[in-house]
């Protein structure tokens, strides 16, 4: 098992470079880049132009600029003194700084992870919450209309495309005023006490968290419905039945203990998930997460953030497949992690 | 399938029941908001304001289309940015749109030198920063020294200097400085309304080479007390994508007649929405207390006006301009290829052909079109709004095909039995045009212009890119024949210096020239440089208004309209004076509500 998360992890390198020698390439063949808006205001002096040029690397070629930034991103640092060398390799990210914001690439993504944490939690818990109840009922009434009808929906909730679920959300609520329409607090949340700051965070929470989940009940809705049908045509079923088990504990017991199993290492994939699935909805929704900062800065090509967000995001997902495997094999003792 | 019998209906409701009457005592609980105000003593060299005394309390609601990216002078580069730091920070003198003339800051006043190259400022005495330490000339000869700094690129220095040499500044004692500009500098005391920074805070940071980091949208969210300034408001709190809370700074240096501490409000709350349509939302639906407000989109949010309580007010043409312009480079790409074809470019430098084009175009139909009659037209660099710039003896072009028709003959252009326009050679007279998608007006001008054009017989192909392409385009690869763009109008002739002159780089028609190209574009170089290099408006302003004439009369712009602008303003806000340019809200320390 470790050897087979060491292996996971090495080839974890490869990948990256690959994955962010892509986006710096397709980054480079836009025609604008970073300083464009600055290029086309009347009164900015062409020698401030050229010298953030040269400050941002812009007037190297992108080969040059991804390999200063590779250097940059090297976690180990040696500071060149001969004794005892060893000691004196330093082990520390540096994603670089934000143009934009002359801030700490780090130090920008750590302020928005807590909103877009809190948002994929509670999408992933409405989601499981709701998924598998209603899998469970569809598998146990197959064929009845229940079924037929969650199917339906099930359907028609996976053709949605997010954004526009979302877009219908923001009209729901400014038609009707029931939910914000859009935001991660009240403009008064400060003066608030306590309890009445957690409550307004809950209520701004709703539309996105049931936007963001409606997708994902529909597809583990349909698995959950599938492998519990799989459990319950199974021999062991038959024979509890045979000696008389009750119906409720044989279903809750014996059927859904192990029709949950596959859905378990699904977790893992969730957790991949977990930073940069929300992008579509933060930004339709004005909620303030990562997806909001990685979106603006793609438009304004500040490449450094940029690059350290799609970084995070390929360890994530990664990570969450690593996870994945893990708990499949935790899970089920018939497989073996090689 | 539960949730479609009717009788679950009403279980649905009780629950939207519950979460609305959540949402009440949510936002009704705390009744009104104020501000505990900390009391300290009036500085003597206070500056008070002349409007009527009004109540301090309320809180003032804005939204800005993006946030801020810094807090920052030396960094920021964006409105928001530079929105929220005026709020907080003040400079030496202040610009009054409505009078339309400079007026003391955090300098009591100035004298002039003889040879207008010196300039000593008092500065105010008893004024504190918003933690309390006194405000000196140290202050201001270390704003100066950071701006200067080679360690921290930043577009002041380059604002503040002629020729690329800095202005010297020294103290004279703690409460004097002297300013002295290498040439004479035109808009030298408008410059000087640029923020001053606390030395105090900031020493470290500027010895230690990290200026640039500090106060950053982090030092914002973390520790907002840490940004100190002299401004009417400090900041609260600031949350990154959400909106920044300013709360009244109880140093601040102006009061009004009674003796009362500015501002009146307590606070100051700036949302960040994504756009100006969400800004717009924002306001017709009562939520801010102020908007500025396109002509399209008037009519759907004056529909909410009563229940909201308030007012559209109409402040006239606005100061951005649009235009069409040729691309008049007579250069050639790394392959030897001409960027424009050796024949349109012979139509392209033609003055009778641009002037032709001018008259050909319907700018009333434009206006009503595209503005909904909102507008007014352009013939000239600047817009009407400008009132103290603008030169309305400009050669205009209204609409007039036969006019038109005529420079076209005279410039031995002729027409085939068809109506299609050919040049002497028989070349047929086509261009392209490029203009950025993102603006929604120019790219219904250029389907407005594509029209007037086949009147006369002129084929145009309208291209829509995105403004990166654009300018790159019009600034390194110079591949286009025509293009549509528009610029917002400043406050000064002097910012357009790279626009006008024909080294400049926005001289988009024939951009960077190492020597004027004709004969009137060195004449406009020569006026731009004497408007630049006196301080006497007179004088200026015959400079300024010759430039506008030439650029009328030769037309390398075609000037297009200009959209009016319009402000949303709550009526409850008293001692308002909408100025015809610049923010509505501009005197935000003396406006206040019962």
């Amino acid at each position: 098992m470790k050897t087979y998360i060491l292996k996971r992890f090495i080839a974890l390198v490869p990948m990256l470079l690959g994955i962010t020698f892509m986006v710096f390439v397709l980054m480079s063949l836009t025609p604008d880049d970073f300083l464009t808006p600055i290029r086309a205001q009347p009164d900015v002096d062409e020698r401030y132009i050229e010298r953030l040029e040269q400050e941002f690397g812009l007037d190297r070629g992108p080969i040059a600029q991804y390999l200063l930034w590779l250097g940059n991103i090297f976690p180990l640092h040696y500071d060149g003194e001969a004794e005892r060398w060893w000691q004196r390799i330093g082990f520390q990210v540096n994603f670089g700084y934000s143009w934009t914001y002359r801030v700490e690439v780090t130090e920008l993504l750590a302020q928005r992870i807590p909103a877009t944490v809190l948002l994929s939690l509670s999408a992933l818990a409405f989601a499981w919450c709701v998924a598998i109840p209603l899998g469970v009922l569809a598998a146990i009434y197959k064929d009845s209309i229940f079924d037929r009808l969650t199917s339906i929906l099930a359907y028609a909730a996976l053709s949605i495309p997010e954004f526009f679920l979302a877009l219908i959300a923001v009209f729901f609520a400014a038609q009707t005023g029931w939910f914000p329409v859009g935001g991660f607090t009240s403009l008064d949340h400060e003066f608030m006490s306590f309890p009445a700051r957690a409550a307004d965070i809950a209520y701004h929470l709703i539309l996105p968290a049931f936007v963001l989940g409606v997708g994902g009940i529909a597809s583990l809705m349909r698995i959950m419905r599938s492998h519990f049908l799989d459990y319950l045509r199974a021999e062991f079923v038959t024979a509890a039945r045979a000696k008389g088990v009750p119906e409720g504990w044989v279903m809750f017991r014996h059927v859904f203990r192990n029709a949950i199993n596959p859905l378990i290492s699904m977790l893992g994939f969730a957790f991949s998930g977990l930073l940069s699935g929300a992008l579509l909805v933060e930004n339709v929704m004005n909620y303030p997460g990562l997806g909001q900062l990685v979106f603006q800065a793609f438009l304004r090509q500040d490449q450094f953030v940029v690059m350290g967000a799609v970084v995070m995001s390929s360890v994530m997902l990664i990570i969450g497949n690593l996870l994945a495997d893990i708990l499949l094999a935790k899970a089920d003792p018939r497989i073996r992690l090689h | 399938m539960a949730f479609l019998y009717p009788v679950n209906f009403s279980k649905r409701d009780s629950l939207m029941g519950i979460v609305m009457a959540a949402a009440v005592v949510l936002t009704g609980c705390g009744g009104k908001i104020t501000l505990e105000r900390e009391v300290h003593p009036i500085p003597e060299d206070a500056d008070r304001s002349v409007s009527a005394p009004g109540k301090p309390g309320s809180v003032f609601v804005q939204s800005s289309p993006g946030a801020p990216n810094t807090f920052n002078k030396l960094v920021a580069e964006d409105a928001p940015s530079s929105e929220a730091i005026a709020l907080l920070m003040d400079g030496l003198t202040r610009y009054d749109p409505v009078r339309e003339e400079v007026v003391p800051g955090l300098a009591r006043s100035w004298e002039i030198s003889e040879d207008q190259k010196t300039f000593i400022f008092h500065l105010r005495r008893g004024v504190l920063w918003s933690d309390g330490h006194p405000f000196t000339a140290g202050d201001v000869v270390f704003t100066f020294q950071a701006i200067y700094d080679e360690r921290y690129p930043n577009r002041g220095a380059y604002d503040l200097s002629v020729d690329g040499e800095p202005f010297e500044v020294e103290k004279i004692d703690e409460h004097t400085v002297r300013i002295t500009t290498p040439e004479v500098f035109a808009p030298f005391l408008l410059y000087m309304s640029r923020e001053i920074l606390p030395r105090h805070k900031l020493i470290d940071a500027f010895e230690d080479g990290s200026l640039l980091r500090q106060w950053s949208i982090g030092t914002a969210q973390r520790t907002p007390r840490e940004i100190i300034g002299t401004g009417p408001y400090r900041l609260r709190s600031f949350r990154v994508g959400e909106r920044a809370v300013f709360e009244a700074n109880p140093h601040y240096w102006r009061a009004d007649e009674a003796g009362q501490r500015l501002p009146y409000t307590d606070f100051l709350v700036m949302t960040f929405v994504s756009d100006q349509n969400s800004a717009m939302a924002r306001f017709a639906n009562g939520e801010t207390d102020v908007e500025a407000i396109t002509p399209d989109n008037i009519i759907w949010v004056e529909r909410t006006a009563e229940r909201h309580d308030f007012t559209i007010h109409d402040r006239g043409p606005s100061t951005g301009t649009s235009f069409i312009w040729f691309n008049q480079h007579p250069g050639s790409d790394a392959n030897g290829k001409p960027y424009v074809e050796p024949h349109k470019l012979a139509w392209f430098t033609d003055q009778r052909f641009r002037q032709a084009i001018s008259h050909g175009i319907d700018r009333d139909g434009i206006i009503e079109g595209v503005l909904f009659n909102r507008g007014t037209p352009l013939w000239g660099p600047e817009s009407p709004a400008n009132t103290r710039w603008f030169n309305p003896d400009v050669k205009q072009y209204p609409l007039d095909l036969a006019r038109s028709r005529e420079l076209l003959r005279e410039a031995g252009f002729d027409w085939d039995a068809r109506g299609r326009l050919h040049d002497k050679e028989g070349n047929r007279v086509t261009f392209s045009l490029i203009t950025n998608h993102e603006n929604p007006i120019r790219t219904a001008m250029s389907m407005v212009f594509r029209e007037n054009m086949q009147e006369l017989g002129i084929n145009v192909q309208v291209q829509f890119l995105d403004f990166g392409t654009v300018v790159t385009k019009i600034q390194s690869s110079f591949d286009y024949e025509a293009g549509m763009l528009g610029f917002t109008g400043g406050i000064d002739p002097s910012g357009g210096m790279s626009i006008y002159h024909s080294r400049g780089r926005l001289h988009q028609w024939h951009p960077s020239q190492e020597q004027p190209a004709t004969e009137w574009e060195a004449r406009i170089d020569e006026l731009m440089l004497r408007q630049l290099k006196t301080l006497d408006f007179e004088e200026r302003f015959a400079a300024w208004a010759e430039v506008q004439q030439i650029m009328s009369e030769q037309v390398p712009f075609i000037y297009l309209v200009t959209p009016n602008a319009y402000a949303g303003l709550k009526n409850r806000w008293n001692n308002v004076e909408i100025p015809t340019m610049g923010s509505v809200v501009w005197n935000i320390d003396e406006i206040w509500a019962p």
